[in-house]
Parts: structure tokens; C-alpha cells; sequence
């Protein structure tokens, strides 16, 4: 899944001329900081081959791509495309920064209505809607912008939305312990809003238990009363 | 492509089209809100059929413009679907991601039928789409058929744009099925766009298929280049209008027309 595998170290080589690529979650920060670097590198790199082959998909749909609106947009277009995949050069454990405290509370913490975007990995067209976190602390408590930066990294891919909820929700526990993670999804996906059965309205919603929130339905249950309305 | 010399102003070249003879000034503008009186506008020349070649029926030369659309295709679009899907193959792997996972192994094909799909506007011509639902009527009341869902493609960055149409008309004895509406619509929004030129396209060509008293088109959208990346603000809608004809000239029917489309 994302060239990642649940439980074990897993290595993605992608062949063709580019060089090796190798992504993976489960490597510390230390290791990984100068692979970052790298690959933010290797972006530019990458991007005339992206830039040619959207040039060939202007030409195939059958647009101009001399006229004036076209003229660059190769080079948009790929840039564009980098940036909403830029989730594969990011680990949980660069973002988090050590902003993790130790506190002494172990009360429900919510951030909700984060607004996530991503693109689904089969027609390569965005998905977007809300997330909606909630976590209890087991005495470490985290920046709470840093759960939205966590969403940052795992939407920004290519992605399907049952994956991303959990590889948030994996995330956080794997970084804070907690004694329970939940996260939950509500998304419109434009693969079935703009084409195939187009049903302008529908909404996707994908939830994530983990801990206490899967064993103790009363903690499941604020937390969705508590992410729903208030 | 061949260069019309006939007409007012010198032919204009939309989405690699020629689309006839119009105005090529700039009489659309962003807004926060609906557009207001006072900008100065370049007057619209008279309907094409007014000044086409005299050997040709003033009727049929209504949909001359369009007989030079490009059209696509579905062969085409069967030829050129390994091309773009192999393209789309060189983009996954581009950004680092392999292509032979079980979620991507088919990936471009889909990719490439979206893109295709995305695009079908190109397919289209007005003429087929009106389908003869032209009828005599004598109404010449305003029609407005309002939040028609648009979908269409940035033109810079290959990003969906969304939103809601709101199209009015003073018909000139001559009423269109309301369905066509919502497929000139369909026909231009289902291309790589600008939202200007989008909204103009949409105005000229109920005015050339009908030469009713007046046209007023409005556009509401989100576009997604905005929201998913560079400047990131997810709250913002780009407002963009085309009037024609007696929306333009009387202040009191565009006031109307922008205030029924509101409520």
C-alpha cells in the first residue's frame, strides 16, 4: 500500500531509468532525514519526464498545445502533481518535531474539520472533504497542529480513502501511544461526482478505531457526538 | 485552420477552435459578488448570421461557426487511449510510485478514460446537441434556468474547477428546450478551460443559435488549482458573467436576472 507494507519493512524500486525510490515508513528519522533531501532532489529531476508525458496527453486528448492557454501547462501540470504526491517524501516522525509533551491528562482530545485532500489512486482525480480526530492521551499529549500536518503527509498521495484513515490513525498511535485513536473521514470523490455515475451529493465516510475507542462503545460514542455537532 | 475575414472583428481562437466572429475584448471580469454596472464595455457586434456571405441562408449560417470545431471522435478516442495511458505509466513512476502495486495496476487506463471523459466537450457539436429543439413561441419573457452543475478542467494545471451555471435569456420569439441548456453547457465546460472564456462560450452560443433579445450568463466556481495547492484557500469562489444583447444594455433586466438567480 503505498509501497508500504502493515508490518514489515518493506523496499518499492521503480525501474526505467529513474533511479531506485525507496518508500518506506517504518525507517527512524535519523536515517531518513537525508533520503528527504534527496528526493526533493530528485523532484526536479523527475519533472521533464512528467512534463513530456502530459504533453503527449494534451496532444492525444486532442487540444493545440502551441495555443497561448497550453503553452506551459506541461510544466504545471507535473509541478502540480509533484506537490499533491509530495506525502511520499515525509515521515511521521520529521513532521512531529518533538512536539510531543508529557502531561498529565488523559481526557479525550479532539481536532476535527481538518480539511484533506488527496487523489484517488484509480482515476488519479481528487478527493476532498473533513477529518476528524480524536485521541486520549496516555500522559504524552501532542501539538495539535501536528495532527493535521500527520494528515498532511498521508493525504498527499495517491490514495484510497479506507487506506488514508487508517495510516493516520496507525500513525498517531505509533508515535504517541495513546490509549485510543479514532479517526473518522467524510470525503467527496470527484471520480464519481465529475464522471462514471456522477452523483453530485454523495459522501464517502471511513472511520478508524483504535484502543479504547474500538473496545469501549461509550468512548466511541462521544467522541463521534462530540465530532458530528458540537 | 482557416481564418474568417468576413465580420467585425477578427476571428478568435478558443480551446485550439475558430468559434466565428465576436468581440475578442474582454467583457467578463472576476468579482467577489454579482457584476455591477459601470465597467465600460466594448459594444458585441450583431449576431453572426447579420453579416455571413450572402450566397448563404441567413438560418444555416447560425451553426456555420461550429461546422469548424475540431470534433473528436470516439475512434479517436479508442486510438489514442494506449498513448495517454502509457503517459500516465510515466507519471506514476515519475513521482515515485510503483506501478505494478495492485491499486495502481490499472490505474492509467482508468486515468486516461477519465481524462478522456473529462474532455468529451471536444466530441460534441452544438448542432447535435440543440437537436432541433428550437420552437416558435411567442414569449418574450426572461427564462432562466439556474444551478446547473458545471464540471471542468484548468486549463494551467490539468485540476477540476467546479461549480453552478445560471443562464438567462429574453427570447426573441424562438424558445430552446431547457435540457439544452444544461448540454451547451455540458459541451464546453467538458474541456481544458478558463472560466472566462467558459462563461463567453456558453453566452455566444445561445445567442447564435437563437438571436433571442438578450443573454446573461453567470458562473460560480471553486477551482481546485486554488484549493489543493499554491495559494491553498479553501473557502474561495471565482464569479465570472457574460451579457449579451439587452442584459448588457438595460440595467433593470440584468438587476432582474441577477436577483432571481440569488434567491
Amino acid at each position: 500500500m503505498n509501497g508500504h507494507c502493515n508490518d514489515t519493512v518493506e523496499e518499492c524500486h521503480c525501474n526505467n531509468g529513474f533511479s531506485d525510490l525507496i518508500i518506506d515508513t517504518k525507517k527512524s528519522a535519523v536515517h531518513r532525514k537525508h533520503e528527504t533531501s534527496r528526493k526533493e532532489a530528485e523532484d526536479k529531476s523527475r519533472l521533464p519526464a512528467i512534463e513530456a508525458a502530459y504533453t503527449s496527453i494534451l496532444r492525444e486528448l486532442g487540444e493545440d498545445t502551441d495555443r497561448q492557454g497550453l503553452l506551459r501547462t506541461p510544466l504545471r501540470a507535473a509541478k502540480a502533481m509533484q506537490f499533491l504526491t509530495k506525502g511520499y517524501h515525509e515521515t511521521v516522525d520529521d513532521i512531529l518535531n518533538n512536539a510531543i509533551f508529557d502531561e498529565d491528562h488523559d481526557e479525550m482530545v479532539i481536532v476535527k474539520d481538518i480539511d484533506v485532500f488527496s487523489l484517488c489512486e484509480h482515476h488519479l482525480v481528487p478527493f476532498f472533504g473533513k477529518v476528524h480526530i480524536g485521541y486520549i492521551p496516555n500522559k504524552k499529549v501532542v501539538g495539535l497542529s501536528k495532527l493535521a500536518r500527520i494528515v498532511e503527509i498521508f493525504s498527499r498521495r495517491l490514495q484510497v480513502q479506507e487506506r488514508l484513515t487508517k495510516q493516520i490513525a496507525l500513525g498517531i498511535s505509533e508515535a504517541l501511544q495513546p490509549k485510543g485513536v479514532a479517526v473518522v473521514i467524510e470525503a467527496a470523490h470527484m471520480c464519481m461526482v465529475m464522471r462514471g455515475v456522477q452523483k453530485m451529493n454523495s459522501r464517502t465516510v471511513t472511520s478508524t478505531m483504535l484502543g479504547v475507542y474500538l473496545e469501549d462503545p461509550k468512548t466511541r460514542e462521544e467522541f463521534l457526538t462530540l465530532s458530528q455537532h458540537a | 485552420m482557416r481564418r474568417r475575414t468576413a465580420g467585425t472583428a477578427d476571428p478568435v481562437l478558443f480551446n485550439g477552435h475558430l468559434t466565428g466572429r465576436f468581440d475578442s475584448g474582454p467583457c467578463v471580469r472576476r468579482s467577489a459578488e454579482a457584476p455591477a454596472t459601470g465597467t465600460v464595455r466594448r459594444s458585441d457586434p450583431q449576431p453572426p448570421g447579420a453579416e455571413v456571405d450572402p450566397h448563404r441562408p441567413a438560418a444555416s449560417s447560425v451553426m456555420e461557426s461550429w461546422r469548424e470545431e475540431r470534433t473528436r471522435s470516439v475512434e479517436d478516442n479508442e486510438m489514442s487511449l494506449p498513448a495517454i495511458a502509457a503517459a500516465y505509466t510515466t507519471i506514476l513512476r515519475g513521482l515515485g510510485e510503483d506501478p505494478q502495486r495492485q491499486g495502481l495496476l490499472k490505474t492509467p487506463w482508468r486515468a486516461a478514460t477519465a481524462m478522456q471523459f473529462f474532455t468529451k466537450g471536444y466530441q460534441e457539436t452544438i448542432i447535435d446537441v440543440l437537436n432541433d429543439a428550437i420552437f416558435d413561441e411567442d414569449h418574450d419573457e426572461m427564462v432562466i434556468v439556474k444551478d446547473i452543475d458545471m464540471f471542468s478542467m484548468c486549463e494551467h494545471h490539468l485540476v477540476p474547477i467546479f461549480g453552478r451555471v445560471h443562464i438567462g435569456y429574453l427570447p426573441n420569439k424562438r424558445v430552446l428546450g431547457l435540457s439544452k441548456l444544461a448540454r451547451i453547457v455540458e459541451i464546453y465546460s467538458r474541456r481544458l478551460q478558463v472560466q472566462e472564456r467558459l462563461t463567453k462560450q456558453i453566452a455566444v452560443a445561445i445567442t447564435e443559435a437563437l438571436q433571442p433579445t438578450g443573454v446573461g450568463v453567470v458562473i460560480e466556481a471553486t477551482h481546485m488549482c486554488m484549493v489543493m495547492r499554491g495559494v491553498q484557500k479553501m473557502n474561495s469562489k471565482t464569479v465570472t458573467s457574460t451579457m449579451l444583447g439587452v442584459f448588457r444594455e438595460d440595467p433593470k433586466t440584468r438587476d432582474e436576472f441577477l436577483r432571481l438567480i440569488r434567491s
